[in-house]
């Protein structure tokens, strides 16, 4: 059997990600048209357009099981790739496609299902003598039981939904008497997002680094890592910043990581990319945390120092072809940082800032990747997440990396929505972040200003106002500079343009 | 009125932070900085929309919001709101602000347009800065609204489920003394 033609089960960036290695590989890609982003850019890298912009359904298509298997059988596709996010660890949808005789691009719906699950993830990691962080013994059922545990293992603990992720349902507790209230709000959250209210409770690491691997398995049992990722730049558990390799592991410890990574995709029979996440401590001790069972967001930096497409090996896995790379063929070379430019207004706590890409121009030098969903004109609408691109800087080693890295942020050009630049031009030269001293509490903890501006800066966006006010105040002609691009005009200022017509 | 204008020889803009910068009026296209005076131009293109160009670099600019002698500027990615005023303008608002006692009701404002998934917080009760009052939820991720100021919460009116916009009062509360 051979895959000729994909289903693209998701949007934005990695909907154009999978189509260009597809291309490469001479697959078909289908992409669907959405009421929501009838033009978006993604569409134009598929060799078939799937109309479903008269859908009036509330939930996206993406997230409909029944629809996408009727979408992918109605257009000929032999398989789904789910990308990451939507439906990518819905064990569900995996299995459908099989039942539909469409190949799944990913784990089975059996592995996707006991890693899905952290309860059951964390027996297999316990099995398998992984470290772990102590913690309850699957699923705790009221706030008392809760209490009890937490006075076991010790403060502060962590309460994470057990169908969990990103972030959501989880919960540090540092006092008993905060237990019963914390206990009550992840459980409802989990209920909320995932649509199961079952928790578990485990020791919370303080101030870790969050390194995560990267692994290949194929349908022969063969899996291999691809060395690892540090992911600690983040905020409320989003990643923002990820780098390959970490200035924190020596070849002994990625060795020893590495190989527990390879086991326990082992002890569910993993085939795929996936990824497996840990906690590393200041004592250089390391806990299993999770197991991503799909391609992840950040994976184009260890496609950088490996020279791997990732992508490309998820497609002939899928098919059943044997991996042909060995673990000693694995050579980790150079240094790749990944900074995710996302529509946040970092002044107002990185809340989301939807709206228009009025302009965008990225660097076109040989040194940085773009993966983007968007060009100019396009829009970030709210009801997807606000990634606008990944901006991605391999160097030969950290010290390059940042330095490159710096140049390219500056050459980044995106007006219409506000984004997170500010905050990566003021990580990039912060020397905690460039000495490779920081953990997940990074932005928590170290950070007085979320964002970087030059000398000056304030002052020429001062001369600016200044200008405006003596234009539209104290001159009588009406030679104005056209600011149509702006993205609110007061309607009081405007009339008063209009009046003095 | 016209006379009025011409005797404006100053303008200040004062930043949200307080900083006071000051311009001449006619305002003059370049700017001193020791010795040396550096060109500001203001340009705009079909590539790259409007921009200021200094020192040899382009740095986008919007404006954002304006009204009255209030401008929100966005430069290179980062807001900065000015008021401009004039010398006596600008006196008359240190006396104002001289005068202005602290605050003694807080309102907590939606930062973003979302859905309210929780109220934490209840009318009557004692609240930490710091602590979640609100969780909101936007573009897939849920946010804790925090109380910026100890104190006591006298009116909600947030309710779970409702979509509310931004700067919505969610939370009132009386601020500690």
């Amino acid at each position: 059997m051979s895959i000729k033609r994909i289903l693209i089960a998701n949007r934005g960036e990695i909907a154009v990600r999978i189509m260009k290695s597809a291309r490469k590989m001479g697959i078909e890609s289908v992409a669907i048209r959405t009421a929501v982003e009838p033009s978006a850019l993604y569409l134009s890298y598929a060799d078939v357009v799937f109309d479903n912009t008269d859908d009036e359904s509330e939930i996206p298509v993406f997230l409909d099981i029944d629809k996408l298997i009727n979408i992918a059988l109605k257009t000929g596709c032999d398989a789904v790739h789910p990308g990451y996010g939507f439906l990518a660890e819905n064990a569900y949808f995996a299995d459908k496609c099989i039942d539909n005789k469409i190949e799944f691009i990913g784990p089975s719906p059996d592995a996707i299902y006991k890693m899905g699950n952290k309860t059951i993830a964390r027996k297999i990691a316990l099995s398998n003598n992984i470290p772990m962080a102590m913690g309850s013994q699957g699923n705790i059922s009221n706030e008392e039981e809760a209490v009890k545990i937490a006075s076991k293992i010790g403060y502060p603990v962590i309460i994470k939904a057990a169908s969990g992720g990103g972030g959501r349902g989880m919960r540090i507790v540092r006092k008993p008497e905060d237990m019963e209230k914390m206990f009550i709000i992840a459980s409802k959250e989990a209920e909320k997002a995932f649509n199961d209210p079952s928790v578990f409770i485990e020791k919370y690491i303080e101030n870790p680094k969050h390194i995560e691997f990267q692994i290949l398995g194929d349908k022969k049992g063969n899996i291999i890592h691809l060395g690892e990722r540090e992911c600690s730049i983040q905020r409320k558990h989003q990643k923002l910043l990820e780098e390959a390799p970490s200035s924190a592991l020596d070849e002994k410890l990625r060795e020893e990581m590495g190989s527990m990574a390879v086991k326990i995709a082992g002890a569910v029979g993993y085939y795929s990319a996936g990824t497996v996440e840990f906690l590393l401590d200041s004592y250089r001790k390391y806990y299993f945390m999770e197991m991503n069972t799909r391609i992840q967001v950040e994976h184009p930096v260890t496609e950088e120092i490996t020279g791997i497409d990732l992508i490309e090996q998820q497609i002939r896995i899928a098919n059943g072809e044997e991996l042909r790379i060995k673990q000693k063929d694995v050579r980790i070379k150079g240094w790749a940082i990944e900074c995710r430019i996302n529509a946040e207004d970092v002044q107002a706590g990185f809340a989301p800032d939807p709206g228009k890409i009025e302009k965008l121009s990225m660097p076109d030098d040989d040194y940085v990747r773009v993966d983007t969903g968007v060009t100019a004109g396009s829009a970030i609408v709210s009801s997807y997440d606000s990634m606008i691109a990944k901006l991605i800087v391999k160097g030969s080693d950290r010290r390059d990396a940042l330095k490159k890295c710096k140049l390219a942020l500056d050459k980044v050009w995106i007006k219409g929505v506000k984004t997170t630049l500010p905050f990566f031009r003021m990580l990039i030269r912060h020397p905690k972040f460039t000495g490779g001293n920081f953990t997940t509490s990074f932005i928590e903890k170290d950070l007085d200003q979320f964002y970087y501006n030059s000398e000056y800066e304030e002052m020429l966006a001062a001369w600016l106002a200044t200008k405006l006010f003596i234009e539209e105040n104290l001159t009588d002609e009406s030679i104005k500079p056209d600011f149509s691009h702006s993205r609110e005009i007061d309607p009081w200022l405007l009339n008063k343009r209009i009046s003095q017509f | 009125m016209g006379n009025e204008k011409a005797k404006i020889r100053k303008l200040y803009a004062v930043s949200s932070g307080n900083r006071k910068y000051v311009f001449s009026n006619p305002l003059r296209d370049n700017i001193r900085i020791g010795n040396r005076k550096y060109d500001i131009k203001l340009k705009q293109d079909d590539k790259f929309g409007t921009y200021i160009l200094w020192k040899n670099r382009k740095y986008p600019v919007e404006v954002v919001r304006s009204r009255q002698n209030r401008y929100e500027i966005l430069f290179n990615d980062i807001s900065y709101v000015f008021t401009i005023e004039t010398p006596f303008g600008y006196r008359r608002m240190k006396v104002l602000s001289r005068q202005k006692g602290r605050k003694e009701k807080e309102l907590v404002r939606s930062p973003m347009p979302g859905k309210i998934v929780d109220v934490l917080a209840r009318e009557g009760s004692q609240v930490l800065k710091g602590e979640p009052v609100v969780i909101l939820e936007a573009m897939k991720m849920q946010n804790e609204i925090q109380s910026p100021v100890n104190g006591t919460v006298t009116k909600i009116s947030a309710k779970p489920g409702v979509i509310v916009n931004k700067d919505d009062v969610l939370v009132e509360i009386k601020v500690e003394a």
